[in-house]
Parts: C-alpha cells; structure tokens; sequence
C-alpha cells in the first residue's frame, strides 16, 4: 500500500521550546515556578530532617539513662504537630501570594481567544477580530490573553506549561484562564485531561509575536479564500467538494454552491491551513508529504481520529494538497 | 466460674469447630482465616496481574512514537491497572489482613457473621474475575479509573467496556461494605474481656477507622456508578449536559468517596507499621493515646478534601483556597504517625529483620509522597502538575509509599503466624532492596518528566521534547522493581515449601495472634483470654488468664462484651460451613450482568436472591425449633444469654445500624445530586415537566409517619409478653406500609410523571429517589411479612424478640429517611422557586 511510507510521522523539525514548566516564558509560570522552588527546598530540609533522625535512631549511641516516654512524647509534640503547623502555614501563606500575585501582574485580558476542544483538535476563535482557525493560537507578547474555554463533546484540558497553569474545558459550562507570553516563540500546548482515544495526539502551538507581527496575522487571517490559480488548484478545489471533505471542513470564501453544511464544524477551519505549523493537532510538520498522508490515511498516524480516510486517485489527492496548499 | 475447659469440652470444641473437607469445601468455609487468607492470596493475584498490566505500559512507553502497544489497548490497560489496584488489590487485601487477624488480635474465635464475611469475598472474587476476563477479549473499560462523564457515557463510549466498570464497581463495592459493616460489629462487640478501647491494639483501631471510613465513602461512588449505569443502559440524563445533567456531579461524588479511597487503604497500612515496628526495637510504641487520635483525625479529616482533584475544573478560588487548607491540614496526624516511628525507633533496640526493612523503606518514601501532598494541594503549583507525571509520581510515592512497603511489611512478619513456617532472612533483604530501588528510580524520575511537561494517560509521545530519556530510565527501574517483587514472592512460596517451622510467637510479639498456635486451630482460642493491659503477652509473663466458654450447646460460639468496656454479657452463636453464601454471590451476580446484558433478565435474578435468602436462613429457622434451652453445667454461662436482648443488643442488631448508615448516606448522595444539579439548571423543575402535586404525596407521607406507631408499640408490647398487641401492631404497620406503596403507584399514574426519566436529568433524579426509596418499602413489607408469621407462631417473649427489634429499627428508618426525600421533591420547588 502506497500508504504505509505514512504511517510512522515524522518529528517536527520546527524550532519549539521543549514544553519545560520550569523554564516559564509568561509570568503564571514563572511565579509558579518561584512557588516551586521555595516548596522544594522547605521540603528538602523536612525530608532530610526525617531521615536524620531515622538514621539516628537506628543508628545513633543510646542514652545511659532508661529510654524515657516523655522524651519520645516531645518528639511528637515538636516533629509531629508545631513543625508541620509552622510549615504549613508557611506554605499557606506563599501559595496564597503566589496566586495574588499573579491575579495582579496578568490582571484582565486585553484580547479574548476562545478555545472550543474536540475530540481530539483544538478549535480556537478570536471573537473581537473575526478570526477563526485551529490548533495554533497566535498572541501578541506582553499582552495578557483571555482564554475562553468551552468543549463540544468530552472534557478537555488546556495547558501550555511555559506559560501557566492548566484549566479544563468542560460541555455545558465556560472556563476561563488568563495567560500572557512574555517572550517571542512557539510553545507547546498539550491537553492534560484524558479525552478517549486519541489524547495523546491532542497538542497545539501557541505562537507569541510582536504586537506588529500579531496584527500582520490577523489581517492575514481576516482575508477569505480566492479563487486558486493554475489548473491543478482549480481540479483540487472541485476535489475538496466532491470527496465530500467540505462537509465536515469550512473554507471561508469557497463557493460550494447548494452543500448542507450543517455539520461543517465537525473538523478544523481548512481557510489558512497553509499558514500552519503543524497538522493533526500538532502531530505532523504541515508539509505536503505529510498532508497527502494524513487525507489518504489519518488512522495510521491517530487511529481512531474521526476523519475518514479519503480514497482518492493518486492525481486527485496531488490536485487537493496542492489547493489546500493555496490556503496561506 | 471456670477459666479453662476440661479435656472432654476440648474434644467437643474440636468437632464442632471440624472445617468442612472434600472439593465442595472451597465453596463452604465460612471461617474467618480461610477467608482472610482467601482475600490476601486473591488480592496479592490481582496485584501481580495489575502490576504487568504497568510493565507492559512502561514497554510502550521505553520509547517516543514506540508501536509495541496501540491506544486502544494502552487505554485499557491503564484502566484496569487503576481500577485493580484500587479496588481488587489494595481495598481488599487490606480487609483481608483485618479479616483475618482482627479476630485473633482481639481475642475472639471468628466474624460476627462469618456467613455474610464469606458471600463478600465471592462477590470480590467474581466482580475481579468478570472485569480481567473482559480484558481478554478486548472490551475493558478504557475511561479510566476515575471514569469522567462524558466520555464514559453512552455518547462517548457506546462499547460494553464501561458498562463492565460501571455495573461491576457498583457489584464490588458490596464486598468492600459487608467486609466493613461486620469488621466494624466484631471490634464492637466479640473482644475480648477486659479489652477497652484504650486496650486495643492500634492495628485493630485502624480497621475500625478504615471500617467507618469505608461505610461513609463507598455509598458516594454506589450512587455515582449507579447513575453512569443508569445513563448507559436506561437512557437517564444524570450527565449529559445538553438535557440538563452535570458532567461535575460525577466528578464531585467520584471524589468524595476517591479521596478518603486513598486514606482507606493508608489508614490499615499506618496500623500495621505500628505493630510491627514495637516488635522488631523491643518497646511499646511511643504516644498511643497521639496515634489512635491521629487515625481517627485523618479518617475525618480526609473527607474534606475531595476537591484538590478538581482544581482545574474552574470552581471559585475562595472555595479551593478552603480546600487547600484541609489538604494541607492532614499532614498533622500524618506528622503524628511519623514522628511516633521515629521516636519508638529511636528509644527501642532495631532489630535488622526484614518486616523491620519495609517499615523503614515506608517512613523514606511515604515521607516524600506526603511532601508533594502538601506541593500539590497548593492551588497554583497543582494547575501546573495536576495530570501530568508529577502526579504519577506523588500518589505511587504514597501509594506504594504508604501502603504496599507497610503491607509487605505485615505479610512478613505474620507470614509465620498464616503457615506455622519461617521465612529465610536471606532472600528478604534482596527483595526489599531490589523493590527499594527499582520504585525510587521509576518514579522519583517521573517528578522531573512531569515538570517537562509530560501528561499522564497518552500511549506515545513525539521525541525529542526531553521526555526520551526520562522514561527510559523509568521503564529500566520498573524492571527492577518488578524484579524485587518478583523476589518477594518467590521468598513467600518457597517459605511455604521449606520454612523452618515457627513457633507460636517467633518475634516476641506482645498481641495476642501469637498466644495461640501457629496456624491457629479452627477456633482460634480453646479459652477466650482475658486481657490486662495494651500489650498482653509482654505483660502477662507467659500466663494468659482464660475465660471460658462451655462448649455444652453444642455449637459453634464466642463470648460478646459490652461495648465500651468489654464486660461479658452474651454467648454469640457462630454459623456452621454452608454453601449459602457461595449462592447468593452467583444469583447477585446474575443480577448485576443482567442489568448490562439484557433488563428483562433482571426480575429473574431477583427472584433468584429471593430464594437464596430464603435459603441462606433456612437453617436458621431449623435452628431455632432445636433452640431449646439447655440447663447449663454449674457455673457455665447460661444458654440464655444467647440472643437475650434486655438493654444488651445482639450483633445482628448493630450489623443493621450500620447498614442504615450506608444507606442514610446513599439517600444523602441522592439528595446532594438532586441539589447539585438544581443549582446548575435555568429552570428547576423544567416548564414542560412542571411542579409536581402536592395533595397525594402529603396524605401518603402521613400514611406512612403512621405506620411507625403500631410497630413501635408492638415492640414495646413484646417486652412485657403481650403477644396480642405484637400481632395487632405489626398487623397494623403492614397494612400502612401497603397502602403507601399502593398510593405511590396511584400518584406515578399521573401525568406529571408521564414523561418518564430519560426526558431531563430533573426526572431522572427524581424517579431514581423515589423508586429506591419504594424499593426499601417493599423490602421493608416482606421482611415484616415473615417476622410476622413468626409472630402469630407466638416465636418471641420477652426475652427473645432480636429479629422484632432489628425489623422496628429499619422500619423506623425507612419512615423517616422519606421525609427530608419529600421535602426535597415536594416542597422544595416551592419553596426555593423554580430554578437559579
């Protein structure tokens, strides 16, 4: 089968930070990170507390007088209660500034991007710019963000580890979470709450720019589809209706004439897939090799993905990709 | 009064207490030891089974994009490892340790109902049986352990495999709640004499607080499970979000019993590392008193946390930050727990044997698991970790931390008094070190996988994100911890071939399991020992004062104390070997697959428990016409202190007091659905269903208030003898009852209920409180019926009237659990208006 050269998906050769949340790029994770790293060493010294006196114990000179209960009772009393008291309030106490913290330095959102997951791909809309697109959340740097966090079918989880916490996306009701990249990049995004089959290939990119490079994006993003140029786009487009792609797949801006669409949101907003990093929820680099296999056969890459695999003659798939491949 | 038997008793003992021979046998046993070790060997099978289900994960996960294993099967794998490890290994086993030596700890010759002991563990062993047979044939559940709706539900995962969750959890969670309601019966009620509470060993206070824990948490996940089997196979809306149901209900119900789930099986663990560890440094633990009131602080204490699972679910940050607090509170009585180890090890000699060798390992490893308990109940720092492989590592930490080192701890050191035979101290230490090592290399590694971002539940991952190194490491450490359990195992079978045999207390143990033989005789004491102090045989100088118990009835008996001070006041008879228990597992069983089956099958399993009740007490009543009472031998406890009930209850009696609290507690978890998804609708109850009726609900709820007062009185009358106002009383409340069941059907005729359950997740709530409740009714009818018959046979006086008492007070029960159930389904639509 001309397929299987698919199966195995090639690694993402993209330059993307490794998903690290110790390594934040967005004060949410940098001032939980703080949090962490005083927790670590309060409970290093618990721990080496505890096992010194274990080793003490076992190993340490008796005393010469009777071993006494009221010295093990105060042991008790110190090691057992006041210290862990002490401590936890201790910890109490930075947990709660950590968050206050943070509530203050990200405040309320400037621009809100909401987020809807599917089993098993990340549909993501800017409300206040009429943009929708999937998989990959584009963020102007310094700008806290308002993620609004709704799922259409399973519980989800949003988290982008160099940024900030996680928060889940649950059907009938609406999360939100703030986040802000400090930093020019491409980071991670995975979804953190088991959702079937396919949660392990349920990733997205968040891709931070300059507030002048974020509006080139979304101006880019804002244009319809054109009319492709050049035959084989042309056939592509006549393909992507007829092999039905069109029902479950929007192209803003492509005449498909009388087609119920009522399902049309099934799968992701294909209108500038070709401006993408990645396809299949962040699983494969977009690449045309990459995109030829995943339409031919999308179960060897995530078995038991909802998208059917399109059987198509070799020409017809070559004249799709190349006017998916028109869809910048 | 005599203290020891009389050689001739002693033979008699011997016969009547004969364990039953031939195959038939295995389905017989009723004995506590039998069962117990039962349970342990069950349990430590599905451990072994569950713990390659994790070796073949970390094969798959050695290496990103690795295809040794695909996602459908991965899924499954990582739900049943869950799920056994929960529910078939850790809850059971730890029963079983109580089982078996809760009665030899406080000196009794078996269970308070052995029978029912027996039918607990068949329901465990069937439901364990059912769920692992599923997984060869490629239909295992695959939601998770923990099951979220929606993805469970009927939409999201249409194949039988949840059904197989759903159902049989609700199935197993019987064996776990008969096994805590007669643990919890037999540390009230069979102790020894003399045997306060300030007398009981801490392993056996343990069990107690594990027992209470079990009867208030297992009810939640019953009625949650008993929801999702609802919403798969009937087509209820409890979860479902577009009718009106709540996918946080399960969440919230699932951890209200999932959190103190962890404490239930940490809590037997914390009772066992403080009998062991007394024995191997030569000292009685130190702060007994700090101890028993740190196991009962966690017990409660745990209740209150459920909601550091559900951090990032989006609920109020006032209400976490409260949650936050109780997490990080429970660190106190753990405190406690340690820092009593370290000072009785640190005022003791350590004596360097193995069970000493696990106690040790715990203290290290629980103490960083309860570390990161505290990092993770921090709501900020959890938003990062919470579900990923720092998660993964903090709860094994815990987990293995805190329960299985302690378990292996026990098994060793009671492995001599379970098979009269020794364990070699060579293969020991190489065992424990191997499984030392190889955990804290498998997961102390996943802390650092899970701050790189790593989350848990995925079949594969892409390479190069600096996960790759991280889980080889920790797929090369399972080995070798596989490899020390591995040993451990092997140690426990060839010391059963080749042990150098034991004597009664090999170690110089202080409880008093070791003042009998090792293995103990069938009925554990000849003579019941009488008990002094907190540790008997340090204290007693070698002779035990003995209180007998003639064995003239000839039947299987134990001496019962009182309550809160262990004074004897009643012979408790004990059951003999029967099948009963083994057939009422199967018809329940039937009843449970049916439900996943085929509906129309499950009337035949009722009739089927029917019959195997009316079987299984059979033999009582057989018993009871040959129940004459014996003139007793001069100075023996009299026969008629068999069941005599003045001011004294029997067993059976607080067997069934504590049955009403699970089931208050069911009814509760009902009640806080019903409210829990009224606070999330627009409009409660929905227009088209509107507000119910009051008028007939009103008259039945009196209907039924009054049915209280004639079986009230009939009690009343049997304690003076009068057994004319007995008949017209229970006459009096069966008619009542009827009428109320008769009425209910009459108002489900009507058309506001016409719209059946399945319309909104308002009606299903509402039918399902209000048909459980009508179940209990009916129950309630028929077993009035058959205390009735007795009655007008003129079988009770005024001093035998135990099944009369036990039927007043769940009658009582059942009347008055209705009236907060119809203030929720009556009166609070118009009182609270409709909807938020």
């Amino acid at each position: 089968m001309q397929t299987t050269q698919f199966l195995t998906p090639m690694p993402l050769p993209l330059q993307i930070n490794p998903p690290y949340s110790l390594d934040p790029r967005g004060p949410g994770a940098a001032h939980i990170a703080d949090l962490w790293w005083i927790m670590f060493f309060l409970g290093t010294a618990i721990f080496l507390l505890v096992a010194g006196l274990m080793f003490f114990g076992l190993f340490g000179r008796q005393d010469q007088s009777a071993p006494n209960e009221q010295q093990g009772l105060r042991w008790i009393m110190l090691g057992g209660i006041v210290m862990p008291a002490i401590v936890l309030l201790v910890v109490f106490g930075i947990t709660i500034r950590s968050a206050v913290l943070n509530a203050n330095e990200v405040g309320t959102g400037e621009i809100t991007v909401e987020v809807v997951g599917h089993r098993w791909w990340w549909e993501v809309h800017y409300p206040e710019h009429s943009v929708v697109t999937a998989n990959e959340i584009h963020l102007p740097v310094g700008v806290p963000v308002e993620f609004i966090l709704r799922s259409n079918d399973v519980i989800h989880s949003f988290w982008v580890p160099q940024l900030g916490g996680k928060m889940d996306l649950i059907p009938g009701r609406q999360n939100t979470l703030i986040l802000q990249a400090d930093e020019a990049g491409i980071y991670r995004g995975e979804c953190a709450e088991f959702c079937g089959l396919q949660h392990a290939r349920m990733h997205f990119m968040v891709i931070a720019h300059t507030t002048e490079e974020f509006e080139q994006w979304i101006e880019s993003q804002q244009a319809v589809a054109v009319q492709p140029q050049g035959e084989l786009a042309r056939r592509g487009e006549q393909v992507f209706i007829s092999a039905g792609c069109v029902y479950c797949h929007t192209i803003d801006g492509l005449d498909d004439g009388a087609v119920d669409r009522s399902d049309s949101d099934l799968g992701p907003n294909l209108t500038h897939l070709a401006s993408r990093t990645t396809i299949a929820a962040g699983t494969l680099e977009n690449n045309r090799g990459n995109l030829s296999g995943w339409i031919a056969n999308p179960h060897g890459i995530k078995p038991g993905v909802l998208m059917p695999a399109t059987l198509l003659p070799g020409e017809d798939l070559q004249a799709l990709v190349t006017y998916l491949e028109t869809l910048q | 009064m005599a203290t020891t038997l009389s050689a001739q008793d002693n033979e008699t003992l011997k016969q009547i207490w004969q364990p039953p021979a031939g195959i038939l046998s295995f389905f017989t046993a009723v004995n506590h030891r039998t069962v117990g070790l039962r349970y342990i060997i069950t349990g430590l099978t599905f451990f072994i089974l569950a713990g390659i289900a994790a070796l073949l994960m970390r094969l798959q996960l050695m290496f990103p994009e690795n295809t040794f294993m695909n996602a459908e099967l991965y899924n499954q794998f990582f739900t049943m490892h869950g799920t056994t490890m929960m529910f078939l290994f850790a809850v059971p086993i730890m029963e079983g340790v109580g089982i078996y030596l809760v009665p030899l700890m406080i000196g009794t010759r078996d269970m308070a109902f052995p029978r029912l002991n027996a039918f607990g563990y068949y329901v465990f062993l069937i439901s364990g049986i059912v769920l692992w047979v599923s997984l060869l044939f490629g239909s295992a559940p695959d939601g998770g352990w923990f099951a979220y709706t929606p993805l469970t539900g009927p939409r999201y995962s249409p194949g039988i495999g949840t059904d197989f969750y759903a159902t049989l959890l609700t199935f197993l969670e019987l064996a776990a709640l008969v096994a805590a309601v007669e643990l919890a019966v037999t540390i009230l009620k069979l102790r020894a004499p003399g045997m306060s509470f300030n007398r009981l060993p801490i392993f056996v206070w343990a069990i107690l607080v594990m027992s209470f824990m079990i009867m208030f948490a297992m009810p939640s996940l019953i009625t949650a499970s008993a929801q999702l089997a609802l919403d798969r196979t009937m087509g209820t809306q409890f979860f479902n979000p577009t009718n009106g149901g709540d996918p946080l209900l399960w969440q919230h119900l699932f951890w209200f019993f999932g959190h103190p789930e962890v404490y239930i099986i940490f809590v037997p663990a914390l009772g066992i590392v403080s009998t062991v560890l007394p024995t191997f440094v030569g000292r009685p633990i130190v702060g007994y008193f700090y101890l028993v009131l740190s196991l009962v602080a966690i017990g409660i204490v745990s209740f209150g946390l459920w909601v550091h699972h559900m951090f990032t679910t989006g609920l109020p940050i006032l209400g976490l930050s409260f949650f936050t607090i109780a997490s990080m509170m429970i660190a106190i009585p753990s405190g406690i727990q340690i820092f009593s180890s370290l000072a009785t090890i640190r005022l003791g000699k350590p004596v360097f044997k193995t069970p000493l060798l696990y106690v040790l390992g715990f203290i290290i490893i629980f103490v960083i698991g309860g570390i990161t308990g505290v990092m993770v109940a921090a709501v900020p720092l959890d938003t990062q970790v919470h579900d990923t492989y720092f998660v993964v590592a903090h709860f094994h930490y815990v987990l293995i931390g805190g329960a299985v080192f302690p378990l292996f701890a026990g098994l060793y050191y009671w492995f001599p008094k379970f098979t009269g035979k020794m364990l070699n101290e060579r293969l020991g230490p190489i065992g424990f070190w191997l499984t030392f090592i190889g955990f804290n290399v498998t997961f102390f590694t996943m802390h650092f996988t899970g701050f790189a971002g790593m989350p848990r539940r995925v079949y594969t991952y892409l390479p190069d994100l600096g996960w790759d190194m991280l889980n080889l490491i920790s797929t090369l450490g399972s080995f070798v911890l596989a490899a020390g359990i591995g040993v451990f195992f092997i140690d426990l079978i060839f010391g059963l071939w080749r042990g150098k045999p034991a004597g009664d207390n090999p170690w110089g143990a202080s409880t008093l399991e070791w003042a009998t033989t090792s293995p103990p005789q069938p009925y554990n004491f000849a003579s019941i020992p009488i008990v002094h102090s907190r540790d008997p045989l340090w204290d007693a100088n070698g002779e035990l004062e003995t209180y007998a118990v003639e064995p003239y009835l000839g039947r299987r008996e134990t001496i019962g104390t009182s309550v809160l001070d262990a004074r004897p006041e009643q012979r408790v008879e004990l059951p003999k070997p029967t099948i009963t228990p083994f057939i009422l597992a199967l018809a329940t069983a039937f009843t449970f697959i049916s439900l996943m089956v085929n509906i129309v099958l499950v009337p035949i399993g009722g009739i089927l428990i029917a019959l195997s009740v009316v079987a299984w007490h059979w033999t009582d009543i057989e018993d009871h016409k040959a129940k004459e009472v014996k003139q007793e031998p001069e100075g023996a406890l009299p026969s008629s202190a068999i069941i005599s009930s003045k001011g004294r209850h029997p067993t059976f009696w607080w067997g069934i007091l504590f049955l009403i609290l699970i089931e208050a507690v069911v009814f509760a978890s009902l009640i806080v659905s019903y409210f829990y998804l009224r606070a999330g609708a627009e409009e409660w109850p929905p227009e088209l269903v509107g507000r119910p009726d009051l008028l007939l609900p009103t008259i039945n709820t009196v209907i039924l208030l009054l049915s209280s007062i004639p079986i009230y009185l009939a009690d009343h009358g049997i304690q003076r003898g009068n057994q004319r106002r007995l008949k017209m009383g229970i006459v009096g409340s069966f008619i009542l009852g009827a009428m109320f069941v008769v009425i209910k059907f009459i108002e489900y005729g009507n058309v506001n209920y016409a719209y059946g359950w399945t319309r909104t997740a308002y009606t299903s709530i509402v039918w399902m409180i209000i048909l459980y409740h009508t179940v209990h009714v009916i129950t309630l009818l028929i077993k009035t019926c058959v205390v009735g018959i007795w009655a007008f046979q003129e079988r009770f006086d005024s001093e035998r009237n135990a099944a009369l008492q036990v039927n007043g007070l769940y009658w009582h029960f059942v009347v008055l659990i209705w009236l907060p159930l119809y203030a929720t389904i009556y009166l609070s639509p118009y009182v609270l208006g409709s909807g938020s």
